[in-house]
């Protein structure tokens, strides 16, 4: 206990004494733990909405759904049987109240820019007594016809009570606008949805609508018993190989993990990108916390002198940097809190307004989680290194002398180079640890940068691409989603460079630090700032060649995992990759030049006089 | 005989919390061409300054300076460094080879920052090398070298673009005597290529082996003694003997 006040002591001093490199360690820890608190507070924030309406509309427990292709209506025996079975399974026990099976038909209403496929339900005018649609505008099926339109549907078609809509070619009234939890919401979840009468369906019908299938609802006194009538009526869904009808059995909570495809694949992509971050922040805690360490290391051999055992140091060096973890993930967590309703309102599957979900203990474990790992991944090494080194090592410590000459600078010598180049290589190598994460950082930077690219352009040959028949507003709305996904990986890649470019600034004044001294003693034998500047940038430069090799194939490779599905195959432009080439290493070079002007206009007596 | 540094009325002061210290205060001071000068006085008096203000490694805050008859007090940071490639040589106490580079990389450095060709600059810096005994040691780095064969590779360094003077700050303060005797031999040698060289010392011995020795106080040169007799390199060869050397 008293280690542990001590340790707390000691580290409030240590934070205040350099609090722009603890800003500096938050800051990087923030970007991941809020991209990840946005990721859970995004996850479920649908969850709520769905409940309301499905209580509102008396939603099912379990729902049984069959449909074949209108193409193949040699099928509709095997329909016709499906219907019976389904209709014994109201009686079976435990069912408390059910819904249909309502018929479905087959068809297209016209939207803008097109046609969408339509399924139209044939309903009674009287109330269900399961899913009983939530009419938000207008009335519900009775006297006078006219169709009531689905929620999702009458915003895309702009329509309400009293408007007409185009079904199969020819005008109709609007009823009324309802929402339900049997289907997602439109124009994401396809076909498009109305509800009809049977009068108005066999007036459909003659309009060459056609009869797809049917769907029960059914709830059950006890609602936890959804999976297991599922599973005692799986042979209803059991898929007979020799028919193109498909059945299946779902139960609400399916249904409702379902329902919010483009949140959970924002939420998805979210948390892929706080974790390469999480992995890239790694990076920058190893840089910025070997560099505290560094430059504490007299201070540890103090500690040691004055009989501080190695434990106690190392968890000096642990709390100050879970303190900053413990304030990123509050920092994480309240951003997520504060982004997430923003972002889950740009969806078209909710039902409403989103609502992020309740904070729970296993959320905040998740993004505190990441944080304290990076922390202490970031930790260990220097730790321990703290640790092994002798007290009198740690109290004459200066920068580490190299063990040997430099092979790439003889090259590079011998190749003609200038001096100042030759000069940088000689540094390049001198702390292969850092030199390694920094170039590890930026890696993943330009590979993310890549995989943009090419979602880029795969999105607009996607875009060029005329939307299939029947599609017309849903795949504008896949095209939205795309181009949300697009915005968060472009995002990604941004925060990935700006966090590659921390790590490199960081690295980059620290090597400035290692090579002060060296650097005084160039310039007292006649080499200019200028020089000495430039040297120091052609030493950190060798990072941003290994990330520019090893990233660019990365990212091409990455995107070749990620291809299939929706998009359409593309390859980076040659072009593109080029300029992404010559860009990284400018940006880079312009980056670590501002620590290395800083040194070339240090005075070089001080620097000479510290030894 | 012309001179090689000249300095009037320098000063150099450092903010402080109350008063500014003068750390040099109001020096003039000539040396001449192949003149060996020696300065001595208390820690803190400001000699270690007033060489740093003859490098161009400080600035003044007034005065003026020349090296070899030309006005240098007001030069830029760059201006100076690239002066310092042909006219100064710097020898300090904790000999401030650069560690990344071997012996001889760091002697021909300042050869090649004037641009002699590279093949060129080895050569030079390789006869010095052998001339001051440490041929053998081109290819280590500064860390493998005991202090008396760093500080030679150091003078070699200072020398190889033969230079107006040679600014040498307690060059054998973390030597034996034998290592001393060795370097200041060497220095001997300057005054065949009519070289100034400027000592900043707290050894009474090393400081008899100049022509001249001023002693400072408080930033000012408060005495000048001439020492040697005749030449003024009859001075340092005459001492050497005192030191432990061989020549």
């Amino acid at each position: 206990m008293r280690s542990l006040r001590l340790a707390g002591r000691l580290a409030g001093r240590n934070l205040r004494r350099r609090p722009g490199q603890a800003l500096l360690l938050l800051l990087a820890l923030t970007i991941a733990t809020g991209v990840l608190g946005v990721a859970t507070s995004l996850y479920g924030s649908a969850d709520a909405p769905w409940d309301r309406v499905w209580r509102a509309t008396n939603g099912f427990h379990v729902s049984l759904t069959a449909y074949h292709p209108p193409d193949e209506p040699g099928d509709r025996a095997y329909v016709a049987d499906l219907r019976r079975r389904a209709e014994r399974l109201r009686a079976e026990p435990g069912v408390a109240a059910a819904g249909g099976p309502w018929t479905h038909l087959y068809g297209s209403i016209r939207v803008a820019g097109g046609q969408e496929d339509l399924t139209a339900e044939v309903r009674g005018p009287g109330p269900s007594p399961v899913d009983q649609p939530l009419v938000t505008a207008g009335r519900w099926l009775g006297d006078g016809g006219g169709v009531v339109l689905e929620g999702g549907l009458a915003s895309v078609l702009g329509a309400g009570p009293g408007d007409t809509v185009t079904i199969q070619g020819r005008p109709f009234p609007v009823r009324g606008v309802a929402m339900t939890v049997s289907r997602g919401r439109f124009p994401l979840s396809r076909p498009a949805q109305v509800w009809v009468t049977p009068e108005l369906a066999r007036q459909l019908r003659g309009l060459g609508m056609t009869e797809e299938g049917f769907e029960l609802q059914l709830r059950l006194a006890d609602p936890d018993a959804a999976d297991a009538f599922v599973g005692a009526h799986g042979a209803l869904d059991a898929a007979d190989p020799s028919s193109s009808v498909v059945a299946y059995m779902e139960t609400w909570r399916q249904r409702r993990a379902d329902s919010h495809a483009d949140l959970d694949i924002l939420a998805g992509t979210l948390f892929a990108a706080g974790t390469l971050i999480a992995i890239l922040t790694v990076a920058t805690a190893a840089v910025l916390i070997a560099g505290r360490m560094a430059a504490q290391v007299r201070q540890v051999g103090t500690l040691k002198a004055v009989g501080v055992t190695p434990r106690q140091v190392v968890l000096v060096l642990l709390v100050e940097h879970l303190a900053v973890a413990a304030a990123a993930t509050a920092l994480g967590l309240g951003v997520g809190r504060l982004l997430a309703p923003r972002i889950a309102a740009t969806s078209v599957t909710v039902f409403g307004s989103p609502e992020p979900p309740p904070l729970t203990l296993a959320r905040v474990a998740l993004v505190a989680a990441v944080a304290v790992a990076v922390v202490l991944l970031g930790t260990v090494r220097p730790a321990l290194r703290g640790i092994r080194q002798s007290t009198l090592r740690s109290l004459a410590s200066g920068a580490r002398p190299p063990r040997r000459p430099g092979r790439l600078a003889r090259l590079a010598a011998g190749a003609g180079l200038p001096l100042p180049g030759v000069l940088g290589l000689r540094s390049a190598w001198r702390r292969p640890g850092r030199l390694l994460t920094n170039a590890a950082g930026l890696t993943l930077g330009v590979a993310m940068i890549v995989v943009a690219l090419a979602l880029r352009d795969s999105l607009e040959v996607l875009n060029l691409t005329p939307p299939e028949p029947g599609h017309a507003a849903s795949d504008a709305a896949v095209a939205v989603l795309y181009d949300q996904i697009r915005a968060v990986i472009f995002a990604t890649a941004g925060l990935l460079l700006a966090l590659g470019a921390v790590n490199a600034f960081i690295v980059a004044t620290f090597a400035a630090r290692d090579a002060a001294r060296n650097h005084a003693v160039l310039r007292a034998v006649g080499a200019t700032p200028r020089q000495t500047a430039t040297a120091l940038v052609v030493s950190q430069l060798a990072a941003c060649a290994v990330a520019v090799a090893v990233g660019i194939p990365l990212g091409a490779g990455l995107w070749s995992l990620m291809e299939g599905g929706d998009l359409p195959q593309v390859g980076v432009p040659a072009a593109s990759l080029v300029l992404l080439a010559a860009a990284v290493p400018v940006l880079f070079a312009a980056i670590v030049s501002v620590p290395a002007l800083l040194l070339a206009r240090r005075p070089v007596a001080p620097l000479l006089a510290y030894e | 005989m012309s001179n090689a540094i000249e300095a009037r009325g320098l000063q150099r002061r450092y903010p402080t919390d109350g008063p500014p210290v003068r750390a040099v205060d109001g020096v003039d001071l000539v040396v001449e061409e192949g003149e060996s000068v020696s300065v001595m006085g208390p820690s803190g008096c400001g000699k270690s300054t007033l060489l740093h203000l003859l490098g161009g490694l400080e600035r003044p805050d007034a005065g003026e300076l020349y090296l070899g008859g030309r006005r240098v007090d007001g030069l830029s940071e760059a201006a100076w460094a690239v002066l310092r490639r042909r006219a100064v040589g710097f020898v300090f106490q904790a000999f401030h080879l650069v560690d990344e580079l071997t012996s001889v990389e760091n002697v021909e450095l300042p050869a090649l920052l004037v641009g002699a060709p590279r093949r060129d600059a080895r050569r030079r810096a390789m006869d010095l090398l052998e001339r001051l005994g440490v041929a053998e040691r081109a290819g280590h780095l500064p860390d493998r070298l005991s202090g008396g064969e760093r500080q030679r590779v150091a003078v070699a360094r200072a020398l190889v673009n033969q230079p107006l003077v040679v600014l040498a700050d307690e060059p054998t303060g973390n030597l034996d005597s034998h290592a001393t005797g060795d370097i200041l031999r060497l220095f001997a040698d300057l005054h065949e290529a009519r070289q100034a060289l400027l000592i900043v010392t707290h050894d009474a011995r090393v400081a008899s082996t100049a022509d001249r020795l001023l002693t400072m106080r408080d930033g000012a040169i408060v005495a000048q003694t001439r020492l040697g007799q005749g030449t003024p390199a009859a001075g340092v060869l005459a001492r050497l003997a005192d030191l432990g050397g061989e020549g």
